[in-house]
């Protein structure tokens, strides 16, 4: 039998994804399928995430006193210290366009990715830019099931209008946009997630005979429709020659994620039943199943905000009862600082876990984080004042060897975001001269 | 195609038409300067034509036909003859087109066709008597020329596939009450524009705000309701001031009331505005034990008293239009629903008393049993008698089920596999053997009864329908009628309005549209859903009072509730029930007046004439405009441009002849209604400058404002009629017309005219006609060069 290898239109998938964009009942199990990898210790698959925390820093904490290799690390990267040769800082980088929009926590977010300017609107007409995450799943990701996983904590898809003086709330939603004018939600419930992944039921051996349903269904639906075709016309019985590849391709797909559920070295979490009570645990699951994604090469490619610009979260179990909005706007007052301050301390914290994970899983002769490019950061730097300009992310992970950590980059005042955007895309295999507002490319050799 | 010609020379004399010389000279003296065989502007050359043999350029000229019967043919500005000579010549092109037909009709053929979701759902809920929500389940299909039961373009893809796959497995765990159905979380969110500081339809009288949903309990057994109330976008819930009482209905009965906010609220909630969110919606979590099943679920806030408002807050009709506002009335977000929680049985519902039409005796009648239930299910949904292979298959999918966990496992594996097969999902028709390729054939009574069903009712058809068709009756022309009579009014007829109208009127195209907040503050997804409802009404009182189809056009009536008639400054009407009401002012007459058109033929900030006059020209008179060429700029936006009025402002489209040619036909229909606002409001300026809605038309006729252009249409309504009966009939068969079709289209035209086009005698016509009760039998060898052109010229519309 030949094993027709189909490749998906992208927009089968973005139907797919708009029934599972609000929790339903029995979710849509979008069977996904291996596909045939070239995994030598020669070839590793690139992976690219991206990893958002709103409000900004307190920078004297977070960006070092000195450049270079020999920096001492700072109170709140303190927790990602042992990893500290797996990542760049990159201090003096700016949103410059962000500015120019709302009061600047929408386009801190929805820029970030993409150096572009958000239109200043409250109605449907949104407009930002292409943001690199798509712009990469374009280029590796067409061959795994999910092309890109887009995730995040807080939904506020419910609601249309003024969010954020004269931009619309979509904005504040997502940070991936896949053109101009198309923002992709992120999803924030694990459960929806894992489906997607792994198919429908709760545990693996009840989603194991599901699966064996669907096959001798399969199998039998693929005898009527040739039996069917007999009897019609050329035209048609084009078209049930469609339905039976399809059919085939299907019945692909199944096989292989039945071997996903029973391969003995993928740690499947449990099936989550709905979103975890606890902000931490919410967090840990979706960047457990971001790793298990990757591991199985269901995705290459994922963007996650650990939280979104604008909300008012409390974080009373660190010892900061005061909303995270509300205490980004410190007016420079220490206690203040120290509060925002820990809450950033926080992320970093909950970041090192996924580092951690990334590193311990086993890929081709390296680890997930060996041959993953994984950048994290705030679209603002001073949050009290609303500041792009500076802001400072961490680039981490080995990007397959092209990534040298270790280090402090101090850019020269005001440098496009975009300036480190271009050198990402081309890590990825993706040669281009500008994006948004980028003046040139930062060197990371 | 020589017996066609002798018959054509005997038919122009049978007419008394023209000779040809005659017609040949019009042509000639105000067609060819353009149309020539060396210029063939548009592509069209009439130099030279044969006139003795009309019929074999059938194509060409039914472009003609069209572009004379609409007026656009000669553009005004060149020399025109008469109207009297326009319409001579029109019409003895269609009588000598429709001669040739008579001889050599063809029917036209409508490939493989599968089932689009909405027919998907009604098909389940036919069949196994369970409510299904069609966009959960399954992908959004691709329509062509706004139909979205298109038989080429309802393709397979592997997500649909597997789609089915997974939709056949959780409607039939519904179905039968499998225990094994897990725990399932269900959320339902009213739009966040909904405005709910009145009272919501199907809530309880005496509250307001809030949703009303149908939810399908799986199970006998205990669920959870999670209501959550809307918050700020930095947390703070919404009227927390005062105290309300949220009210919890199944059925109309109350199971729960739920008492939240006032002084002690606020206080807490201010400093820590998530923090007491989450801990109220803690409190607002319960559980209650549910019977399985559909019931109502209905989540509202008690009304306290008639005197209370927000109104001192609230300045615009729309509660809910800042997310930063945390002042006024409590919104409900969302509920979550999810259960069972110990759940006992599947308790007795309509899909299991559908389905169970016999019980075993365990261990020893159950093959018999489930070979009745089956073989029943399997009729319904495959719309034909089911065979000894069909039942084989099923039965064999029984076992395996009742292997499993016994008989109810087993009659669920055989019912996934009838709503996931070929079988139920495309609809088939057969060429029958006997017949020579390309010939058209009459089709089967069982296939005609499901090109009835799906057209009327968009579903599979009922017992009374297949019976008949069964027992070969359906030829009957007699019987035909009464069954066409029947299906019409019946309530799932509604289908040709929320299916047929909704598409045709491009309505659906409502959902998506969010008039910008800062221009239209008062647009709530209340007065969206109203503006809908009224043009269905409207058209469904065409249906139900067999009125004239033109009737649309110059209907003196209309629909309303409060909420809209608030919306078109109608005095006196309360309550959210539509109403009929007189239309006082002739410019609202018909569909041009309808708040639902005019809002979704603008723009986001503004109108767009050039939207409505191309919505005019699509779908009322049947002549679209050309595309766009590329790399157009956007309308300037900026306050110098705002000043001016729309007319001023799209001057270039008149100014540069190559954007003319077409912006001429579009803008003048738009221009005469701007005095309709962007969300369909009557108004005499725009900003600051005053409305001129006076033009001239393509045809060179002048037209002032809405009345005029009604006028102007009304002048044309054959056109109007005839361009609303190509669109019934493309649904009606699933495939684009074409100029193969017009002489059956002019036919049906005829005879309803004989009864002032009454929508029942378009719609028999269609069923009456050879595209719908023949089918042409296709060439064998694929691919061949003429069967494929044939295909293509099949697939492109006209135009």
């Amino acid at each position: 039998m030949i094993v027709t290898k189909k490749h998906l239109p992208r927009r089968t998938f973005l139907r797919g994804l708009a029934g599972t964009a609000v929790a339903l009942p029995l979710l849509d199990s979008m069977i996904p399928a291996l596909t045939a990898q070239t995994k030598t210790a020669a070839k590793p698959q690139f992976r690219a995430a991206f990893i958002y925390t709103p409000h900004g820093v307190i920078l004297d904490q977070w960006v070092p006193k000195t450049t270079g290799t020999d920096y001492e690390m700072t109170p709140i990267l303190k927790p990602i210290e042992s990893f500290r040769n797996r990542f760049i800082i990159l201090s003096n980088l700016a949103e410059n366009k962000a500015k120019q929009a709302g009061s600047g926590h929408a386009s801190s977010s929805a820029t970030w990715l993409s150096a572009a300017v958000t239109k200043d609107t409250q109605g449907e007409d949104v407009q930002a830019g292409t943001t690199i995450d798509q712009m990469i799943a374009r280029k590796i990701g067409q061959d795994t099931p999910i092309p890109s996983l887009e995730l995040g904590i807080e939904d506020v898809s419910n609601m249309i209008g003024i969010c954020d003086a004269t931009s619309s709330c979509a904005y504040l939603n997502t940070m991936s946009w896949s053109t101009p004018t198309t923002p992709l939600p992120a999803e924030i419930n694990p459960k929806v997630v894992f489906e997607r992944m792994f198919g429908d039921g709760s545990s693996a051996a009840k989603r194991f005979e599901r699966l064996q349903d669907d096959r001798s269904l399969l199998d039998d639906i693929t005898g009527s429709a040739r039996d069917l075709q007999k009897n019609l016309s050329a035209q048609d019985k084009t078209r049930i020659t469609d339905y039976l590849d399809n059919l085939r391709e299907i019945e692909r797909r199944i096989a292989q994620v039945e071997k996903r559920n029973t391969d003995q070295q993928l740690s499947v979490p449990n099936a989550p039943i709905d979103i975890p009570e606890t902000y931490e645990d919410h967090v840990g699951l979706m960047f457990d199943l971001q790793v298990v994604a990757f591991q199985a090469d269901i995705t290459r490619v994922s963007t996650f905000m650990m939280s979104r610009e604008l909300n008012n979260r409390t974080y009373p179990y660190i010892g900061v009862p005061e909303q995270h909005h509300s205490i980004s706007h410190h007016q420079y007052d220490p206690p203040k600082m120290a509060q925002h301050q820990k809450i950033n301390t926080y992320h970093v914290q909950l970041y090192s876990k996924f580092l951690t994970k990334m590193q311990e899983t086993k890929d081709g002769d390296g680890s997930l984080l060996d041959h993953s490019m994984v950048l994290y950061g705030s679209g603002m730097g001073d949050g009290n004042v609303h500041s792009h300009d500076p802001i400072s992310v961490l680039l981490g992970g080995g990007a397959i060897g092209q990534i040298k950590g270790g280090r402090h980059i101090q850019n020269p005042k005001g440098t496009s975001m975009g300036n480190l955007l271009l050198p990402m895309l081309e890590m990825a295999g993706i040669q281009q001269d500008k994006i948004g507002d980028s003046t040139g490319k930062i060197s990371l050799s | 195609m020589r017996l066609a010609g002798t018959l054509l020379l005997a038919a122009t004399g049978l007419f008394g038409q023209t000779a040809p010389p005659a017609q040949t000279a019009l042509v000639n003296q105000y067609c060819i300067t353009c149309h020539s065989e060396k210029l063939k502007t548009a592509g069209v050359d009439l130099e030279n034509r044969d006139y003795s043999h009309v019929a074999e350029d059938a194509e060409v000229w039914e472009k003609v036909v069209r572009k004379l019967r609409a007026g656009e043919m000669p553009p005004v500005g060149l020399p025109r003859p008469g109207k009297a000579s326009i319409d001579k010549l029109a019409t003895w092109l269609e009588n000598t087109l429709d001669t040739s037909a008579v001889t050599n009709p063809n029917p036209g053929r409508t490939m493989i066709h599968r089932l689009n979701r909405t027919e998907y759902a009604n098909a389940i809920k036919d069949v196994l008597n369970l409510d299904v929500d069609a966009s959960e389940l399954l992908p959004p299909d691709d329509s062509a020329d706004g139909f979205d039961n298109i038989a080429q373009m309802l393709t397979i893809s592997p997500a649909l596939l597997e789609r089915y796959l997974s939709a056949s497995a959780k409607v039939t765990r519904f179905a039968i009450g499998d225990p094994d159905v897990g725990v399932v979380v269900s959320t339902y969110r009213p739009r966040p524009d909904l405005s709910q500081d009145t009272h919501i339809e199907g809530t309880p009288v005496g509250t307001l705000g809030g949703m009303a949903v149908t939810h399908y309990f799986p199970l006998d057994g205990e669920y959870q309701f999670e209501p959550r109330l809307s918050q700020s976008i930095l947390g703070m819930i919404h009227g927390l001031e005062d105290r309300h009482a949220m009210e919890i209905t199944l059925d109309g009965v109350r199971v729960k009331l739920l008492n939240f906010g006032g002084n002690d609220g606020i206080v807490k909630a201010i400093p820590e505005s998530m923090a007491y969110a989450n801990q109220l919606h803690a409190q607002l979590v319960f559980r209650i034990p549910v019977k399985a099943g559909p019931h109502t679920l209905a989540v509202s806030f008690l009304r306290q008293s008639s005197a209370q408002t927000a109104e001192i807050w609230q300045q615009y009709q729309r509660t809910a239009i800042d997310a930063n506002e945390t002042k006024g009335f409590p919104h409900l977000d969302k509920v979550i629903v999810s259960g069972p929680f110990d759940p006992h049985g599947p308790g007795d519902t309509p899909a299991r008393r559908r389905i169970f039409t016999c019980r075993p005796v365990p261990g020893k009648d159950e093959l018999p049993c489930a070979r009745t239930i089956l073989s029943n299910l399997a009729r319904r949904a495959y719309r034909r008698p089911v065979n000894d292979k069909d039942m084989e298959r099923l039965l064999t999918f029984y076992q395996r089920g009742r292997n499993k966990g016994g008989f109810e496992q087993g009659i669920e594996m055989g019912i996934r596999r009838i709503i996931s097969g070929p079988e139920f999902v495309f609809r088939v028709e057969n060429d029958p053997a006997n017949v020579a390729p390309n010939t058209p054939y009459r089709i089967s009574d069982l296939e005609l009864a499901s090109r009835l069903s799906f057209f009327l009712w968009s579903t599979v058809p009922d017992e009374t329908l297949f019976n008949l068709a069964a027992q070969g009756k359906l030829k009957d022309p007699t019987v035909l009628e009464q069954q066409v009579r029947r299906m019409l009014s019946d309530p799932k007829a509604d289908a040709l309005v929320t299916n047929f109208a909704a598409q045709w009127l491009q309505l659906r195209n409502l959902r998506g549209m969010v008039p910008d907040p800062d221009v239209f503050p008062d647009f709530d997804e209340n007065l969206r859903l109203a503006l809908v409802k009224e043009t269905e009404l409207l058209f469904d009182s065409v249906i139900k009072e067999d009125r004239s189809v033109a009737d649309l056009l110059t209907a003196n009536y209309t629909f309303v509730n409060e909420r809209l008639a608030r919306h078109y400054g109608i005095r006196g009407i309360y309550g959210d029930q539509f109403r009929r009401v007189a239309i006082t002012d002739d410019a609202r007459k018909g569909l041009l007046g309808q708040g639902s058109i005019l809002t979704l033929t603008s723009v986001g900030t503004r109108t767009s004439p050039v939207a409505r006059g191309k919505w005019i020209l699509i779908n009322l008179l049947g002549t679209p405009p050309p595309p766009p060429p590329p790399n157009v700029p956007a309308l300037k936006e900026d306050s110098a441009a705002k000043a001016q009025s729309m007319r001023d402002r799209m001057t270039v489209h008149r100014a540069n002849p190559f954007c003319a040619t077409c912006h001429k036909v579009m803008d003048p229909i738009g221009f005469s209604l701007e005095n309709y606002d962007g969300v369909g409001r009557w108004r005499l300026k725009d900003g600051d400058a005053k409305i001129d809605a006076s033009d001239t038309m393509f045809d060179g006729t002048k037209v002032d404002g809405a009345v005029g252009l009604r006028n102007f249409l009304l002048a044309r309504r054959e056109v109007f009629i005839q361009t609303m009966t190509e669109k019934l009939l493309m649904y009606a068969v699933g495939r684009p017309m074409d100029y193969r079709d017009m002489p059956a289209v002019r036919k049906i035209l005829r005879e309803a005219s004989k009864n002032d086009y009454k929508f029942s005698s378009i719609l028999m016509g269609i069923v009456q006609s050879p595209q719908f009760q023949m089918r042409m039998k296709q060439a064998d060898v694929v691919q061949s060069a003429s069967a494929k052109q044939s295909l293509d010229q099949m697939r492109r519309p006209e135009q």
